[in-house]
């Protein structure tokens, strides 16, 4: 490799690395980090708003944004909760009414995705000012739903889907890693990626070269809905119940984990990849401050402080 | 070379592994309209970056009334009193004439703008430059001939000892470049030394007195213009020169591609009918605003029509859309092709596969393996230079940038090909490879209509040529029976269109 392959490797790494060094400094410094039940709760930790992380880079390079992610979360728990309640209700059995009750909560949580999607097309109503309605809309919705008390009509079974274990690894970690996989191949491999980063990098030039940009922007704004709802639903299963303030500012968390990856809020711009070291690296500074005892208040400054130096050295790394 | 108002000594530029400029001597009198003159790459855009301050020399000198200076911003450049007109307008259209004119320096009273005095010092400007244009009307309403004069008093009102116009006809219509040319003399004879850039060799001998010719980074020779002929420059610009006409073996084919009926948008086109045959190189002729640019987006389906009928390939076409008349083998390289043709930002290679990257595909799985044997067909094809297609796109030349966007097209292999000013703001030899590229598909039966405010190039590239006037095709004429003089005179008959003065 030329001196020359060697730096380009660097640049492009320069996020992975930092998070290496993160990790080798906690390993010396934070008792019980590198040990295989820590590095596997981290994933755990990680995994619900990393799934929503994935989609949000899709709408991120698209050139749209949604904010309302962490109220769909809640929204898609206390529905999840509500719809197994009312099926049970109907006297269907618990593995329909549960079946029933999460599908019903991915289609809706779709619904809503696509409906600002097509806000977007049609009206021209930025994604910025829809989400933000949206968020809302739908923490008032899953209030509305539950009351104002947790719902807590789940089956014992139920709590695999957020607390369970496959082989030993969290069954959200494997989940995340699926997304990760998926994601990656629809952004790196396919002609629906391609067109998502041409919509995102010039909407008039993908435009006249015949892409569908308004299906473009309202799947992407969908998948992330999906994935927000079945972040919620496996919120709702760890947690064993719906309820309308959980997940609050998970919009922030997951945002900043995209940025910090490297993805230009610019649009056109981004990696699934990046995302996937964002997310380890938010998930693994709060672990190791935790095990470190630091002050949950500092553990916010030092959060923030670390976020913007992330963006800074990708920003520093892109412009030469 | 104290005469001078502005001159360069052993100037200087160079690169990593590249030498920009090479020892450049040159000096701009006061009262001169001097030509600087080069295809792309030449050196041109470097000098003029250098004496504008945004650029530093490696070595050589900059010398002002024969005073040598150091320039290490556009502001030092600016108190110098070295004014710069670019290509792509600055100015901002949401704001007044007289803000833009006075951007940065509105007098003020107190801490409020003194407007009255404002607006006198913007009409002060242009009266002095014997324009009528009203101070308050915002930028972005007026035209772009008229925003070009703006963008030129705005430089003027600093009183500048020299002044330099990069490309200043590029969009302008042939009788508003004459306007701009009486203003141009107006300023020369006041003193004022001023350097036109351009890539029209033809206006040369009406504007520029003096004319100083770049290549490959070297001072090749500065000429007075009465005693240079055009061919003299070109024989400067390129060492040599092939001006190729239209190869005797392109054929039209009966068969109709494209059949246009009756189509009108109320405000930029009426009642147009015309018929494209395989094959053929269908040229649009006209002034600005005579309506060409929007036929062809309407025709591609970017903007919408009131009436008519559109058939492609003897099948109607109710509603077009880019996406509909590509599947039906359409191709649009549109005029503005920074803003809409290409992803500035990605890389040539994926702005190689916008249209067709469903083509490329497997199924709905795609690959860089699958896309690169496309992408480097066409760089051959188009004879693109690139080190790498991972290079962006924004990093070419105009002329290669542009060969990038109709090589997006041509991987998508077309029937029908829409090109709007495809050589607007490209050297030479770029434009002869795309016209060299419209006849080999007019070879394989790929038809073309070609629109160009160049009308001398319709006259070489075409079959036949359609001349728009207010939106009406008023005549159809081919390029043997007409020479681009008589083309110019006869799309300028229609009266009332920009006026300037």
């Amino acid at each position: 490799m030329s001196v020359d392959a060697v730096q380009q490797w660097l640049k492009r790494s320069v996020m992975e690395l930092v998070l290496l060094v993160l990790c080798v400094l906690l390993a010396f410094h934070a008792d019980g980090f590198f040990t295989l039940g820590n590095l596997l709760n981290v994933l755990r930790n990680v995994s619900m708003q990393g799934i929503i992380a994935f989609g949000m880079t899709m709408v991120i390079i698209s050139g749209e944004i949604d904010l309302s992610v962490g109220s769909a979360v809640a929204f898609a728990g206390c529905l999840t909760a509500y719809l197994f309640e009312a099926g049970s209700a109907w006297g269907l059995g618990v593995a329909p009414a549960l079946i029933m009750a999460i599908l019903g909560a991915l289609v809706i949580g779709a619904g809503i995705g696509a409906l600002s999607g097509v806000i977007r097309v049609r009206f021209g109503v930025p994604t910025f000012i829809t989400t933000l309605a949206w968020m809302t809309v739908l923490t008032g919705a899953a209030q509305l739903i539950t009351g104002g008390f947790p719902l807590t009509p789940f089956p014992e079974g139920y709590n695999f889907l957020g607390g369970g274990y496959l082989l030993g690894v969290p069954f959200p970690a494997i989940i995340f890693l699926f997304v990760f996989i998926a994601t990656h191949v629809l952004m790196g491999y396919t002609t629906f990626g391609r067109a998502i980063y041409a919509v995102g990098g010039n909407a008039e030039a993908a435009r006249l070269s015949g892409i569908d940009v308004g299906r473009i922007k309202i799947s992407v704004m969908a998948i992330v809905a999906v994935l927000a709802a079945l972040a919620g639903i496996m919120q709702s299963a760890e947690i064993m119940s719906g309820s309308a303030s959980t997940a609050r500012g998970w919009e922030l968390n997951v945002i900043a984990a995209v940025i910090i990856g490297g993805t230009s809020l610019m649009g056109g711009e981004g990696r699934i990849r990046g995302t996937l070291v964002g997310v380890v690296f938010l998930g693994i500074l709060v672990n190791g401050m935790t095990l470190m005892n630091i002050n949950e208040y500092w553990q916010h400054v030092v959060s923030g402080a670390l976020i913007l130096s992330a963006v800074l050295i990708n920003r520093a790394n892109n412009s030469d | 070379m104290t005469d001078y108002k502005l001159a360069t000594r052993r100037l200087c530029k160079q690169y990593p592994g590249t030498t920009a400029l090479a020892d450049m001597s040159v000096g701009f009198a006061g009262g001169e309209v001097h030509a600087l003159i080069g295809k792309n790459g030449a050196g041109k855009s470097t000098l003029v970056k250098m004496l504008a301050g945004s650029v530093q020399p490696t070595s050589g000198a900059i010398l002002v009334d024969g005073v040598q200076v150091s320039l290490p911003t556009p502001a030092a450049a600016f108190r110098h009193g070295i004014a710069i007109v670019y290509q792509e307008l600055s100015l901002i259209p949401s704001l007044t004439v007289t803000e833009n004119i006075l951007l940065g320096r509105l007098p003020q009273r107190g801490p409020f703008i003194d407007w009255p005095a404002a607006h006198a010092r913007a009409r002060a400007v242009l009266a002095d430059m014997e324009i009528d244009i009203d101070v308050r009307a915002r930028v972005g309403d007026l035209g772009v001939a008229k925003q070009q004069v703006v963008e030129i008093a705005k430089a003027m009102s600093t009183e500048p000892a020299a002044l330099m116009l990069d490309e200043p006809t590029s969009a302008l219509a042939r009788h508003e470049t004459g306007r701009l040319f009486t203003l141009i003399r107006r300023l020369a004879e006041r003193g004022v030394a001023v350097i036109y850039i351009s890539h029209r060799l033809q206006e040369l001998h009406q504007i520029a007195d003096r004319v100083t010719v770049l290549r490959d980074g070297h001072h090749i020779g500065t000429k007075a213009m009465p005693d240079t002929s055009a061919a003299d420059i070109v024989h400067m610009m390129f060492g040599e020169v092939v001006q190729r006409e239209r190869p005797a073996d392109l054929c039209v084919g009966s068969a109709c591609a494209l059949r246009v009926q009756d189509l009108t948008r109320a405000g930029a086109f009426e009642a147009i009918d015309f018929t494209l045959h395989e094959g053929e190189i269908l040229g649009l002729a006209g002034m600005l605003g005579a309506g060409r640019t929007e036929l062809l987006r309407s025709i591609f389906g970017a903007e919408s029509f009131d009436s008519g009928r559109i058939e492609v390939a003897g099948q109607a076409l109710a509603a077009p859309t880019p996406m509909l008349m590509k599947k039906h083998g359409l191709a649009f390289t549109p005029e503005n092709r920074k803003e809409e043709a290409l992803v500035q930002r990605h890389s040539i290679r994926a702005n190689m596969c916008l249209a067709g990257m469903g083509r490329m595909a497997r199924g709905l799985f795609t690959s860089r393996a699958l896309e690169q044997p496309h992408v480097d067909t066409q760089v051959e094809r188009l004879r693109i230079k690139v080190s790498s297609t991972e290079n962006p796109v924004a990093a070419l030349s105009g002329g290669n940038q542009q060969k990038v966007v109709i090589g997006n097209w041509l991987n998508n292999q077309p029937r029908i090909m829409l090109f709007d000013e495809p050589t607007r703001g490209i050297d030479v030899q770029a434009k002869q490879q795309i016209f060299q590229v419209m006849w080999d598909l007019s070879r394989d039966g790929i038809a073309s209509i070609f629109v160009s405010t160049e009308l001398e190039e319709l006259v070489e590239v075409c079959h036949r040529i359609l001349i728009m006037q207010g939106g009406r095709i008023v005549a159809a004429v081919r390029p043997e029976d007409i020479t681009a003089d008589e083309l110019y005179v006869r799309c300028m008959e229609t009266p009332g269109v920009d006026h300037v003065s």
